[in-house]
């Protein structure tokens, strides 16, 4: 693997971000050098900084990697965000009223954020195996979906009266994940996401359903005539992907905000389709891409305050970043296709 | 055309050719897969442009594609009068552009329906369209990418009088080709492409049919494994096969494969055929049995479309196909054993990669179909299904593809051939089988199979 | 009220629902006969509001907003376009690309514009001149079928959809046809979108859009690649938007109302699946390819 091949996305990735984050401070009428000065402090200028920094990474990674998982099956799942959400409901649920050991009580809202994410990603893998419909759009209508289903609990059922929004009533503290800097929200949340990294890893790499997963990815035809159940690969892959999301959304819930509300995440679904891009859809590069994009998320927010560039434009960088990586991937394939 | 050049990469595929076409002449241009005539023929038509030399064109040129290039959903007289239409107002003269049509047939002895779904028709009536659609632009120059491919002998006739009186009438054509007794048949002249040169010039008259495959390989033919005498024992039984893939479907088909022979389904493309193929591989339902068939190794027709995952390696297309038997361990991929076959495989074959790493998009051809056909055979199953095992790779290629079954066959292994080449049907089966829209049509053993007679029987005839 | 003016409020507002969905869906129609899937409709339609509101209320004229809308959603289009063809880019992945782009921009410059994040101020709207936009969607319905089934454009860039090759067999670039379409669907899509801000409403704000541009997709579905179909199930979709706020007030949960549409989409697309094919090409980018010959 030669250098401009390993480092040619993330490069890309950071010219984008440079000149995007340049042309947008100047528009707001930011010297460029103070906005990035902003950012850059804002992300990693100390310890709060650098935890609320990967406070983001382990976010951003859990539906990056469902992403991955998807995609690299050659299915466009475009639902991280709502399973993401349905996983925070599901944990957010049971957070509201559970009465038992605490240690159960964690385990059990983070199965019930995996086993609520992966009917939603089943949900869609079962209307395109069986029904033909095409998981793109099923996936976008459930994001809807999600979030009506979400609001309608926290405003209902779940709302509690403690709180000032739609939200549901504070975690006890006994039901938050162990947190590995005291006085930060950065909990353990990010070790799993990073063992779950190398644990997907190795289930494309090593393993038969990887295999089958990879193929159906690449090239669907020869892999069906050769061994591949591809609608079971289609059901299982979307269920994983929907599982590893809404796990996502389950150790936000125990992990960062220790409380369930329809904010949940700014939209980390769709940044996970960058993230996942950026690292060529292979899960170890993703921690890396992620820790970058999650600089953004801490940083943009940083920016805002002190620079006066509104945070949302990380996100037209996102979108500018996504389509240039689109079309570098078509471009590396097609030149070694050629020789 | 004059000095032309034409490099793709490191690779020069076409090296300094003069060619010239001459209104009222049918020039052949034969010569092995990989020889440059594709390259050559997409430069005559403008499609590609030169590195090097001039083309000189008077007149327009029409291309007839080997895969037609139709719109399969749309009726034969929009296909035909796409990018002319006529008008009137902003909208198309539905009835002008029929009248045109049938007149265009008429004046062509090519009768269509107008009003026909393309989809619809069989594959001799798509090719006139796809002709009719050239001859509309009354090309001067008429470019024919294997045209006969999918017809049936007798519509080979039919076709090349349509294509002579065209040339008569003072039209250039230039015919690609490998089925060298056809250059003899109709072509006025022959040139011979070797490595992106022509290497060879004739008069088609009075060459003989040698000379001319002697000059494509430049040199003496490779041999074929001989046929070992063996004692055929029972092993694949197809009772009352019925299985339906498109418009290609089998209907009722009964007959038995023994271990130690090679049985060929003989038959022009578009019988029934990949119905069969893919019912005997186990990837399309069918009603009727089949039995005796399940450990078995299958060649697919289109190695990159079926067989192979193009952006792989070598070594993960060993396992392909292979991933829920011999290449796993558990829930896990068997890395060593593969990467073993993957080594013995690319020796035994001769498949030429940089290693087993490289991927298989960047091999050629001919070492694709070796890494297929060394794959299908890697377990030394008791059934093998081959479809057309060596279609478009050349003479080396194909001769250890066809050697390799046959020491199959003689070790004794149940081999299906699927062939549209009555040449290497002849050469390899011990039975033939005619295929004729999805029935058997006839059935001869190896010493008493008539080709003239066979030839009748794939087109329908008794 | 009495019922025949209970079902004309219903009718308005069916119109009114209705309208922006419609204008998208044959946007997307256009794109995907032409063998471009375009995933962008929503980003289009949110660069179509932003622009109209911003030059509604920059000239003080509205229309002058909707022809902003048309122009800020055909460049979208022709961004997608290019990246289809030019580029042959996944066109999945730079459909959500441009989704991205245009959420994320339309939200800073509302910020860089009015000064204040979440809605814009108040600016000219069509007012009654919305109705010409209702009536227009119909018509373009109405003329998008004619052009489709009886111009030779229309045979063409149905042809793309289908063989892009054959096309290019007949002389004609299929590329240059697929760049138009979803120029063009792109900027229907951008209209759909100044319907909302401007038509509907007199402001834009942020995720005003909805989701609709994706209910515009599976309506391309729904309605079988026609635009006579989209149409229809513009108008099926447009129903529920409408049911929805008749409900309002209800025992029904509202949010269970307003992801009505959403559940609809699923159930039509499996509903009516098999119907009617996609166009063969449909979302395959084309490369000439010498390996033909």
């Amino acid at each position: 693997m030669n250098v401009r091949k390993a480092f040619g996305a993330p490069l890309t990735a950071l010219a984008i971000v440079v000149a995007g984050g340049a042309v947008a401070m100047w528009l707001s009428g930011v010297n460029p050098l103070d906005g990035f000065a902003a950012l850059v402090a804002g992300s990693l200028g100390g310890t709060g900084e650098l935890s609320e920094t990967l406070v983001q990474t382990g976010a951003l990674l859990f539906p990056a990697l469902a992403v991955a998982l998807a995609f690299r099956g050659g299915l466009f799942n475009i639902g991280a965000e709502g399973q993401l959400l349905v996983g925070g409901l599901a944990a957010g649920a049971i957070g509201a009223t559970y009465g038992g050991l605490p240690v159960f009580g964690i385990l059990a809202m983070l199965c019930a954020s995996a086993l609520a994410g992966g009917m939603w990603g089943a949900l869609a893998g079962v209307l395109r195996a069986k029904f033909e419909a095409s998981e793109i759009i099923t996936t976008l209508m459930l994001n809807s979906i999600a979030f009506y289903v979400a609001s309608y609990f926290v405003g209902g059922p779940l709302h509690s009266p403690l709180a000032s929004g739609a939200e549901t009533a504070p975690l006890p503290a006994n039901l938050w994940l162990p947190l590995l800097v005291p006085g930060t929200r950065l909990s353990i949340a990010l070790l799993l996401a990073l063992a779950l990294a190398a644990a997907l890893q190795f289930l494309l790499a090593r393993t038969v359903f990887g295999f089958d997963l990879r193929a159906a990815g690449d090239a669907p035809e020869p892999a069906r005539r050769n061994g591949v159940d591809l609608p079971r690969i289609t059901i299982v892959a979307l269920a994983l992907s929907g599982a590893i999301a809404g796990l996502g959304g389950g150790t936000l819930v125990t992990g960062a905000l220790h409380r369930f509300n329809t904010a949940l995440s700014p939209g980390y679904g769709y940044t996970a389709i960058a993230v996942a891009l950026v690292a060529d859809l292979n899960p170890l590069w993703i921690c890396a891409a992620a820790f970058g994009f999650g600089m953004l998320e801490s940083g943009g927010l940083a920016m805002q305050a002190q620079a006066q560039v509104p945070k949302d434009v990380i996100h037209a960088i996102e979108g500018v970043i996504v389509l240039v990586l689109a079309a570098r991937r078509f471009v590396a394939t097609r030149v070694e296709q050629r020789v | 055309m004059r000095g032309i050049r034409k490099a793709f990469g490191a690779v020069t595929a076409v090296d300094g050719v003069d060619l010239e076409l001459r209104g009222g002449e049918i020039q052949a241009l034969v010569g092995e897969n990989g020889a440059g005539k594709s390259t050559l023929a997409a430069i005559a038509f403008g499609a590609l442009r030169p590195d090097a030399g001039t083309v000189e064109r008077r007149g327009t040129v029409g291309l007839v594609h080997q895969h037609f290039e139709l719109i399969e959903r749309m009726r034969v007289w929009e296909n035909i009068v796409i990018g002319r239409e006529p008008r009137r107002g902003v909208r198309i003269d539905t009835d002008a552009a029929k009248r045109a049509v049938r007149e265009l047939a008429a004046r062509n002895g090519l009768d269509v329906d107008p009003d026909a779904i393309v989809e619809s028709l069989p594959v001799a009536m798509k090719q006139r369209v796809e002709l009719l659609r050239e001859l509309e632009r009354r090309p001067a120059v008429l470019l024919l990418d294997e045209p006969t491919a999918a017809l049936a002998p007798a519509e080979v006739a039919a076709f090349f009088a349509t294509i002579v009186a065209l040339a008569r009438a003072g039209t250039a054509v230039l015919v690609v080709t490998h089925k060298l007794q056809e250059v003899l048949d109709y072509a006025d002249t022959v040139s011979v492409m070797r490595r992106g040169k022509i290497v060879a010039h004739f008069a088609s008259r009075g060459v003989a049919l040698d000379e001319i495959a002697r000059t494509m390989v430049g040199g003496e033919l490779p041999k074929v494994a001989a046929r070992a005498s063996t004692a055929p024992v029972p092993r694949v039984r197809v009772a009352h096969l019925r299985a339906e893939s498109g418009d290609n479907a089998v209907r009722d088909v009964s007959f038995e494969v023994r271990g130690g022979e090679i049985v060929a389904v003989a038959g022009v493309e578009g019988n029934g055929q990949t119905s069969l193929a893919d019912a005997l591989a186990g990837v399309l339902p069918y009603e009727g049995s089949i039995e005796g068939a399940d450990a078995r190794g299958v060649i697919p027709q289109d190695r990159l479309r079926e067989g192979l995952v193009p952006s792989w390696s070598v070594t993960e297309n060993v396992a392909l196909g292979r991933q829920h038997a011999r290449a796993r361990r558990g829930a896990l991929l068997d890395r060593r054993g593969v990467l073993q076959a993957a080594r013995a495989i690319v020796e035994r074959y001769d498949v030429r990669a940089p290693s087993v790493d490289a991927r298989v998009a960047t091999l050629s051809g001919g070492n694709q179909q070796k890494l297929v056909v060394g794959r299908a055979l890697l377990d030394d199953p008791a059934f093998v299904v081959a479809y057309q095992p060596t279609r478009g790779i050349d003479v080396g290629a194909a001769a250890l593809v066809q050697s390799r079954l046959m020491e199959a066959r003689n070790a004794g292994a149940a081999v299906l051939l699927i062939s549209f080449d009555l040449d290497e049907v002849f050469a390899l089966a011990d039975r033939i089988l005619v295929l004729y829209r999805g029935r058997i049509a006839g059935t001869f053993a190896r010493e008493d199979a008539d080709r003239a007679k066979i030839g009748r029987l794939m087109a329908g005839g008794t | 009220m009495t019922i025949a003016g209970v079902i004309g409020a219903f009718v308005v507002l069916l119109a009114i629902k209705t309208t922006p969905i419609a204008f998208a869906a044959l946007g997307g129609t256009l794109g995907e006969r032409s063998g471009v899937i375009n995933i962008g409709l929503e980003g289009m339609m949110t660069a179509g509001a932003f622009a109209a509101v911003v030059a509604s209320g920059a000239t003080g004229v509205p229309w002058l907003g909707a022809v902003a809308g048309v122009v800020a959603g055909a460049a979208f289009g022709a961004l997608l376009g290019v990246l289809a063809t030019r580029v042959r880019v996944d066109q999945i992945v730079a459909g959500t690309g441009i989704n991205l782009f245009a959420l994320g921009s339309a939200a800073f410059l509302l910020v860089l514009v009015y000064g204040q994040p979440g809605a814009s101020k108040t600016v000219p709207s069509l007012g009654n001149g919305s109705w010409l936009l209702v009536a227009l969607a119909f018509a373009v319905a109405l003329a998008l079928h004619v052009f489709l089934v009886a111009t030779p454009a229309g045979l063409r860039l149905r042809a793309c959809g289908e063989n892009p090759s054959a096309v290019a067999a007949a002389g004609i670039d299929p590329l240059r046809i697929r760049l138009l379409a979803v120029t063009a669907g792109g900027a229907l899509a951008g209209l759909g979108g100044a319907y909302l801000s401007i038509g509907e409403l007199n402001l834009y704000s942020d995720g005003m859009i909805a989701g609709r541009g994706f209910i515009a997709l599976a309506a391309v579905i729904f309605g079988r690649w026609t635009p006579l179909g989209a149409m229809g199930a513009a108008l099926f979709f447009g129903f529920f938007e409408a049911l929805q706020f008749v409900l309002q007030g209800s025992s029904i949960p509202s949010e269970a109302m307003q992801m009505l549409p959403y559940v609809a989409a699923i159930v039509a697309l499996v509903a009516f699946r098999g119907r009617a094919r996609a166009p063969a090409a449909d979302g395959i980018p084309y490369e000439r390819n010498i390996e033909e010959f």
